[in-house]
């Protein structure tokens, strides 16, 4: 049985597993537009290389990049997860390293989600062993009310509430990241009951 | 400082805080378990009646993190503890992790096992009263 099928009465146009669209496609493109306007005013004149952190915050790349108007690079990254860790006492590791140097350069990470802040804690520690010329944060969605580490986000889509979200890139389980929209995922569908009040 | 694997873990009392401290020992990021007791409460003679002991210390962050796996509705009595102690010093950063806030963090990493281990996050299966050595892991 698959999880849309256990959602029959959910309104035309929302997935199955979602109760509800925080944000709409319009919403994320209108916004998108305004952080890619921003990152070509304050980095007029220099050539900045933006670093995505697979997987989340690809789709978010993709569509922030053709609305900066200027000469950019992109690079890649990916870190281990808690969550994949085959190994109890494991520890975080870089599974795909940048394929360029950045020493000298302008870097702006490109995240689709801070929540805790650890995984940015760790990759903002690395990056800075490379000798950037600037190290500057750029997330699609913040949600403050998880955050354990005190990180400085230099822009922001939307500061979201403290709901677990999916969609426009974001996942659980490696699902419902074609999702255009973002969205609040059924507590059902990760096997719990709503969180209490 | 030393990993968790590497050092003897500390007793924990409850089986999430054995879990967050492997969440931060996977990130790299140093911790103490219970290394600080706060007096928040004295008599008019001066003997400290109440004090609490969150249950982590972050010293690269220098944040203390109290967990609590408590039902919401049984929680009143820690959030007085802890308006108390950011009264008393202002100076000293607490994050304050509920039920429902460990419950998303195991979600976010594909970790539902380890709530339904801890039999619906209950709170009640606090195995000892032991505190912290006060040993710094990474």
């Amino acid at each position: 049985m698959t999880h849309a099928s256990l959602h029959a009465a959910t309104p035309p146009g929302i997935h199955a597993d979602v109760e509800e669209i925080l944000l709409t496609q319009d919403q994320i493109q209108a916004r998108v537009a305004q952080l890619g306007a921003q990152l070509t005013a304050d980095y007029a004149g220099r050539d900045p290389v933006l670093i995505s952190v697979l997987k989340g915050s690809i789709v978010f790349l993709a569509d922030l990049v053709r609305g900066v108007q200027l000469p950019l690079s992109i690079d890649i990254m990916e870190v281990s997860s808690y969550g994949a860790a085959t190994e109890s006492s494991g520890q975080v590791r870089i599974l795909k390293d940048l394929s360029h140097p950045i020493e000298g350069r302008d870097v702006v990470v490109v995240e689709d989600i801070i929540d805790t802040g650890l995984t940015l804690n760790y990759l903002l520690r690395y990056l800075r062993e490379k000798g950037p010329a600037s190290l500057r944060i750029c997330c699609l969605l913040d949600k403050p009310a998880r955050r354990l580490t005190e990180i400085e986000i230099d822009y922001v889509g939307f500061t979201i509430p403290d709901r677990f979200v999916v969609g426009y890139g974001l996942d659980y389980g490696e699902r419902y990241r074609n999702l255009p929209y973002v969205g609040v995922l059924r507590p059902s569908v990760y096997g719990l009951d709503p969180p209490e009040a | 400082m030393a990993l968790l694997s590497e050092a003897p873990p500390p007793r924990f009392a409850h089986d999430s805080e054995a879990e967050l401290a492997r969440v931060l020992d996977f990130y790299q990021v140093s911790w103490r378990y219970e290394p600080d007791v706060f007096p928040i409460t004295w008599s008019p003679s001066g003997a400290v009646v109440e004090s609490f002991a969150p249950d982590f210390y972050l010293p690269e962050l220098d944040l203390y993190v109290e967990l609590t796996t408590l039902r919401q509705s049984l929680v009143r009595r820690k959030n007085r503890k802890l308006r108390l102690l950011r009264q008393l010093y202002p100076g000293v950063r607490i994050k304050l992790l509920y039920a429902r806030d460990f419950q998303a963090l195991m979600v976010k990493y594909g970790r539902v096992d380890v709530l339904l281990d801890m039999n619906g996050v209950n709170g009640s299966n606090r195995t000892n009263g032991m505190n912290g050595n006060g040993a710094e892991h990474r």
